[in-house]
């Protein structure tokens, strides 16, 4: 085997030729890659707002990315927070550069869930067979509105510590199960290191792990039930 | 004369070898791009020269008596002030009130913030304005003719 066309790549190499041989006699990637990646075609009628579910992902991936390098130097305790935080930003090189595309990326997200949810509401993409996939969507959508939330008060400025008063009263309303839910949120009576740590591990763990497994789901239904047709 | 007549148009360089290197400059200089900031992210201690502690140090006759030189100190204005032939004092320039760079007025021996009026007397101490703290004190000693500045 001299090369190996992979739809409009020709690998010649001769160690990339080895590397592939081995991996394709152990995993059969080569038929796979050519029917899911390299000969599969995208239908002519996509336009720009056919982009911002991938665009979502790539900003959700950026966000994994600079979080895992946040969270090296943030340190999720009431004394220390807001300090870390100042030091990733003025002390730590390029730390001003990570956390602001955490921040951007952030702001960015929710806009491109905004754009991505009209497409797909507006152009009636969410028809059978579509539907659970509209509902694994609007899923996300309210994960990332819990990302949002949580990133929010992690800094621990007078402006997150507020916001989340503010937002935990709000549910802490609601007649029935109000005081129930915000002390579930709060960890007791108001905002503390223990509302801190809940968010911080409610930021940093559980939200992510749900929003991979959710978006597993989402991306294997795409794949199942195929782009939908022009409007 | 055979050698230097041999110019670069007697091999050329075929398109696609041209193009594959700077695609693969570019995908090197964008790798680059993104490995140099994390790996400086990472080792965060290499800033300042691996946590030594910064020292500053200035000729102790470069400085009259009563005077004040700013100089940078932990990348923040600082100022060393010579109280007298013997006696030295370094401060932060940083005013404690909104962090504007605090002015030395040599006749009235003070510090005085051009931005809301805070003053200081010559040891940092705040003497009026809207400062809630005294400027931060750094030690500073003389040495074989020579003002050296530590943190304190």
């Amino acid at each position: 085997m001299d090369e190996l066309k992979l739809g409009p790549v020709t690998l010649r190499n001769r160690w990339l030729l080895k590397g592939f041989e081995m991996l394709d006699r152990r995993l059969a990637i080569k038929e796979l890659l050519d029917e899911e990646v390299f000969n599969k075609l995208a239908p002519t009628h996509l336009g720009i707002f056919s982009c911002f579910g991938g665009i979502t992902f790539f900003i959700f991936l950026m966000q994994i990315m600079t979080g895992l390098l946040l969270m090296i130097y943030y340190v999720p305790d009431t004394n220390s927070a807001y300090k870390s935080v100042v030091a990733i930003t003025n002390d730590i090189p390029f730390g001003w550069a990570v956390r602001g595309l955490h921040f951007w990326g952030a702001n960015l997200m929710v806009l491109t869930v905004m754009i991505h949810m009209g497409k797909i509401y507006f152009g009636g993409i969410y028809k059978a067979p579509r539907e659970l996939n509209w509902v694994t969507g609007v899923a996300l959508f309210l994960l990332t509105m819990g990302f949002s939330f949580t990133g929010y008060l992690l800094p621990w400025t007078q402006l997150s510590y507020w916001a989340t008063v503010i937002a935990t009263e709000a549910p802490g309303s609601m007649p029935g199960l109000g005081p129930l839910t915000k002390s579930l949120m709060l960890g007791g009576p108001d905002v503390s290191q223990i509302t801190l740590s809940r968010f911080f591990t409610l930021h940093v763990i559980v939200l992510p792990a749900s929003a991979l497994a959710l978006l597993t789901a989402h991306f294997v239904q795409i794949r199942t039930q195929g782009i939908s047709g022009p409007m | 004369m055979e050698e230097a007549k041999r110019g670069w148009d007697e091999e050329p360089v075929s398109r696609r070898v041209f193009v594959g290197s700077a695609l693969a400059g570019s995908a090197l200089a964008a790798a680059a791009g993104v490995f140099y900031p994390l790996a400086r992210y990472l080792l965060p201690e290499s800033k300042s020269g691996g946590g030594k502690k910064e020292t500053y140090s200035v000729a102790l006759n470069e400085v009259h008596v009563g005077e004040a030189r700013f100089f940078t100190f932990k990348r923040k204005p600082a100022l060393i002030i010579r109280k007298t032939q013997t006696e030295v004092v370094a401060l932060s320039a940083v005013c404690t009130h909104l962090g504007c760079i605090v002015k030395y007025h040599e006749e009235a021996k003070q510090m005085q913030c051009p931005c809301h009026g805070a003053k200081y007397d010559q040891t940092g101490r705040v003497l009026g304005g809207p400062a809630p703290k005294p400027l931060t004190p750094y030690s500073a000693r003389i040495e074989a003719g020579n003002i050296v500045v530590e943190e304190a």
